[in-house]
């Protein structure tokens, strides 16, 4: 088995010029495969933790009835009892805070227009403790105890659209519990850029204090949970699932996951993308190292007929070409890995950043991130094709004729 | 001839290869009869179907019509499988361009006819050496092919026949690519390996030199033995008296 195997990996670098060219495609294509991947792996990361970062948290608790709620009257099925809630969960292992939110609509109004708008009312100071991101762009973010005007702010967009600027002035108008019509007037303190510009042509955020004036309620639609790490999600969530049960209302825990559907989308999509070029590499690949090896099988013709001759089982020689390829196989994957890996690195010291993509208005840095899953399946993905592209030449060469192989020239 | 002795036994056999809508014969109807211990050429000129011939002694073609015996096996009812197990164990090649594996040293290329038989690394090494130090390449043994001179080469794949003892050795025309001195020495080998193991060597060539150096010499023309006559200048071994 030692002869056999150094006799395969001998002939790997017999026609070392051919050798090295397929190296090239091989090493190519897992590189070129680690670079999609670990910039895709860094996107759907980047975009799991600020969406995690924005406010979405790790986990959110609402009522069993929160998701058969009327859009209108938002805090009829909101949790009462949301402090003694908070308190029980506050204390779980990997949780770092909880923040309460009220998730509101209403129309908006600066005197001689109106529009629809989508609130959020939360605690500021609650917010900021688990570190969730506002894109403050121009003023300040929200007071947690605001002197005397409600204090609010507005997306870039909707103070585009409605004509006003940090100091001015709006009035929001909702429906309250009891189904009927209240508003109240605001101070816009800050202007928000989410990056998202249908979110940004909507949003207004108050305070929670503020919210439950304007909603005449005690309750909140939700109460959002930190974690001290995204990878402890799926721990605390098991921790935090019994502690919530024996309620006065009953309680749905969700994952982050389970809410964030644009990151789901996106990770779809770049997981499509990824198995797409996954296929083209896999070809590629294949495709030219069939006829590699078919041009190595035939300038070996001679050789294989003497080994045939000499009583070599056909099936040996069969083992001899795949085991060739295999190695070839692996050595390009090392050559990828090494090659991608390198790439990366330059790539990521070099703070290339990307043009925004559509529905986005700030640029998107270009980042590679090492994947070892990444490594390993486009390692595998080209040391099959290879071993699937020898088994044609494999073939071809166990079936030569002795007599017409050795009178080969 | 005991039929005890008999080694390889051809009878009445023919081998046509197909060319465009018609058949060329490159034998026809040939009858031949090889004792083990013999040392016996094949000669003729190009064409004349020493190299079938032989091919077909080897196990390496079929004939069209005929039947070969080795060793008192009929190769014509052998499956492939048991013509491949036939050559591994039973005969030895040599070839006019040497054939060795490029990529592997002049001991190693001797040891892959044992390495195919399955014999231990020790068995393997002990043979190996034994083989090299017969052809008087012992210190040539780490050198790749392409480091040795062609005579080197040749006496590489005569150890290479050699080492697992076959009962026949076929060598396809082994000094054409050979200057003389070269060739005198390769046949000097054959020769004196022929008679230390009492191998059995047939080999094709049209070289004089080493026909003067052969026990029998069968003649072929246009695919038919023409003669079969014992050389009287070369004492050696159990040949047989007549042969025609």
């Amino acid at each position: 088995m030692g002869k056999f195997l150094l006799l395969a990996f001998r002939n790997v670098f017999r026609n070392r010029r051919r050798t090295i060219m397929t190296l090239f495609v091989v090493g190519g294509g897992v590189a070129g495969l680690l670079m999609a991947g670990g910039y895709f792996a860094f996107m759907t990361h980047g975009l799991r933790e600020s969406t995690i970062n924005n406010g979405l948290g790790h986990l959110q608790i609402f009522t069993a009835d929160h998701f058969r709620r009327d859009d209108v009257r938002v805090l009829d099925t909101g949790i009462e009892n949301w402090r003694e809630v908070a308190a029980r969960v506050a204390s779980a292992q990997h949780v770092r805070g909880v923040a309460p939110r009220i998730d509101f609509y209403g129309m908006v109004s600066n005197g001689t227009k109106a529009a629809g708008f989508m609130g959020s009312a939360v605690d500021p100071d609650a917010e900021r403790s688990l570190g969730f991101v506002t894109r403050v762009v121009e003023g300040r973010d929200l007071d947690a105890k605001p002197s005397g005007e409600v204090e609010a702010l507005v997306g870039a967009g909707l103070a585009k659209s409605m004509g006003v600027k940090v100091g001015d002035g709006l009035t929001v108008l909702a429906m309250t519990s009891d189904g009927a019509l209240n508003g109240v007037d605001i101070q816009i303190v800050g202007i928000v850029n989410s990056g998202v510009a249908e979110l940004d042509a909507r949003y207004v955020r108050i305070t929670l204090a503020a919210a439950q004036r304007l909603l005449q309620s005690d309750r909140v639609t939700n109460l959002v949970v930190g974690l001290d790490s995204t990878d402890n999600t799926d721990l605390a969530y098991s921790e935090l699932t019994p502690r919530l049960h024996g309620m006065p209302q009953e309680m749905t825990l969700k994952k982050w996951i389970d809410l964030a559907t644009y990151y789901k989308q996106v990770n779809t999509m770049f997981n499509g993308i990824f198995l797409f070029m996954g296929m083209i590499v896999f070809f590629m690949v294949l495709m030219s190292s069939v006829n590699t090896l078919l041009m190595a099988m035939l300038e070996r013709t001679r050789e294989i007929g003497t080994m045939l001759a000499m009583g070599t089982p056909r099936l040996w020689v069969v083992a001899l070409f795949m085991v060739e390829a295999t190695l070839l196989g692996m050595m390009g994957a090392v050559a990828g890995v090494v090659g991608g890996n390198l790439l990366g690195i330059l790539l990521n010291a070099s703070g290339l950043h990307l043009p925004p993509p559509p529905g986005y208005t700030v640029p998107m840095p270009f980042r590679v991130l090492h994947v070892p899953a990444q490594m390993i399946g486009a390692s595998l993905l080209v040391i099959v094709s290879l071993a699937l592209a020898s088994i044609l030449p494999a073939i071809r060469a166990s079936r030569l004729q002795i007599a017409e192989a050795l009178a080969h020239v | 001839m005991n039929p005890m002795d008999e080694l390889v036994k051809v009878e009445e056999v023919s081998r046509r290869f197909p060319l465009d809508h018609n058949f060329v014969c490159a034998l026809d109807k040939v009858s031949l009869h090889v004792a083990a211990g013999e040392f016996l050429a094949i000669a003729g000129p190009s064409g004349s179907g020493k190299s079938t011939l032989l091919n077909l002694i080897g196990c390496i073609d079929k004939p069209t019509s005929g039947r070969i015996l080795v060793d008192g096996v009929d190769t014509s009812k052998l499956s492939p499988d048991r013509m491949t197990t036939l050559r591994r164990e039973k005969i030895g090649f040599v070839f006019q361009t040497f054939n060795l594996i490029p990529v592997f040293t002049a001991g190693e290329n001797v040891e892959f006819p044992l390495l195919v038989q399955g014999v231990s690394a020790r068995d393997r090494r002990e043979r190996v050496a034994a083989a090299l130090e017969g052809v008087g390449l012992t210190e040539r043994a780490n050198h790749r092919p392409d480091l040795l001179s062609g005579g080197e080469r040749q006496r590489v794949a005569v150890a290479r026949a050699i080492v697992h003892r076959p009962a026949l050795v076929l060598a396809d025309e082994p000094t054409a690519n050979l200057d003389t001195r070269n060739a005198t020495q390769l046949i000097d080998l054959m020769h004196d390996l022929n008679r230390r193991l009492g191998l059995t060597f047939i080999f094709s060539t049209h070289d004089q030199r080493l026909l003067e150096h052969t026990d029998r010499i069968v003649r072929l023309t246009d695919g038919q033995v023409v003669s079969d006559t014992l050389n009287e200048g070369v004492s050696h071994g159990q040949v047989p008296a007549s042969r025609v």
